[in-house]
């Protein structure tokens, strides 16, 4: 296999012009930072990431927030639904079945009576 | 080749002072009076003052509140991630003194004890027109820390 241009109908893909665009960007973001401050105290609170002044959360799921908080409150009010769903989902094979056989059988009953 | 000229940054500096402002607890009195700064009334853009979301892009820190045990390190970490010169304002007399809280057994404040401040701003709460007032003698101190840092050449953090 050999690595060439894959033309798309839209525009190419080549390897070799996302290593130069990736080996610019680079060059650029060095530009940028040997341009900046050279007088920050390397190991002090000055050298870490601005975090609201609070201490950076070493763990990145610390970090993150997750997009579950965006509909904290209506999961919150149907918990009792979602409890009993969640619940339902125990992994084991045969209940998955036992689920897939008794909703077969009401459809069935539903088409044939 | 392409360092950044500390003398040439320095020279821009005078023209307009950038704040970030830390509540260390305070009870949103004096915040609310700093908010009033922004308000047409007010207005301190037109003096080139400015509230920054960074403590990087800051020259001065206005602290508002007596400096919980909570608060402490933090303040010192956003102190130290000012770059330099840069002054400290205090705004409102729980950061002077301590105030009503002066004794409370949950305070590592006034903020003198955590950081070096340069310009108290008294009141419960300061009027705006004290709290520019303070920013302005801020920017006398900062010019003197700008002096500084150029005759020892730049470099360092005052």
């Amino acid at each position: 296999m050999t690595i060439g241009t894959l033309y798309t109908g839209f525009g190419y893909w080549n390897v070799y012009a996302w290593i130069m665009f990736f080996a610019i960007g680079a060059l650029v973001v060095l530009f940028i930072r040997f341009t900046g401050r050279s007088d920050y105290e390397k190991g002090t609170y000055q050298d870490e990431v601005f975090y609201g002044g609070n201490p950076v959360p070493q763990d990145g799921e610390d970090l993150a927030v997750p997009a579950s908080s965006s509909y904290w409150g209506f999961t919150k009010a149907l918990a009792s639904f979602y409890e009993v769903l969640v619940n339902l989902h125990t992994g084991i094979l045969s209940d998955y079945m036992g689920f897939l056989i008794v909703t077969a059988a009401i459809i069935s009953l539903l088409i044939l009576l | 080749m392409f360092k950044m000229d500390i003398k040439k940054e320095l020279g821009i500096l005078p023209k307009s002072i950038w704040a970030f402002h830390c509540n260390s607890g305070s009870c949103n009195g004096c915040d609310i009076e700093i908010v009033a700064l922004l308000t047409p009334r007010y207005d301190i853009e037109r003096f080139g003052m400015k509230l920054v979301g960074s403590p990087r892009h800051a020259d001065a820190l206005l602290v508002t509140g007596p400096v919980t045990k909570y608060m402490t390190d933090r303040l010192r970490r956003i102190y130290a991630q000012i770059p330099g010169p840069k002054v400290v304002v205090v705004v409102g007399n729980c950061g002077a003194s301590g105030d009503v809280f002066y004794k409370s057994y949950n305070l590592d404040g006034p903020v003198d004890n955590i950081l070096p401040v340069d310009v108290y701003v008294h009141g419960c709460p300061p009027r705006p027109e004290a709290i520019i007032d303070g920013v302005t003698k801020a920017i006398v101190k900062l010019e003197e820390k700008r002096k500084e840092l150029l005759e020892s050449g730049g470099g360092g953090n005052v």
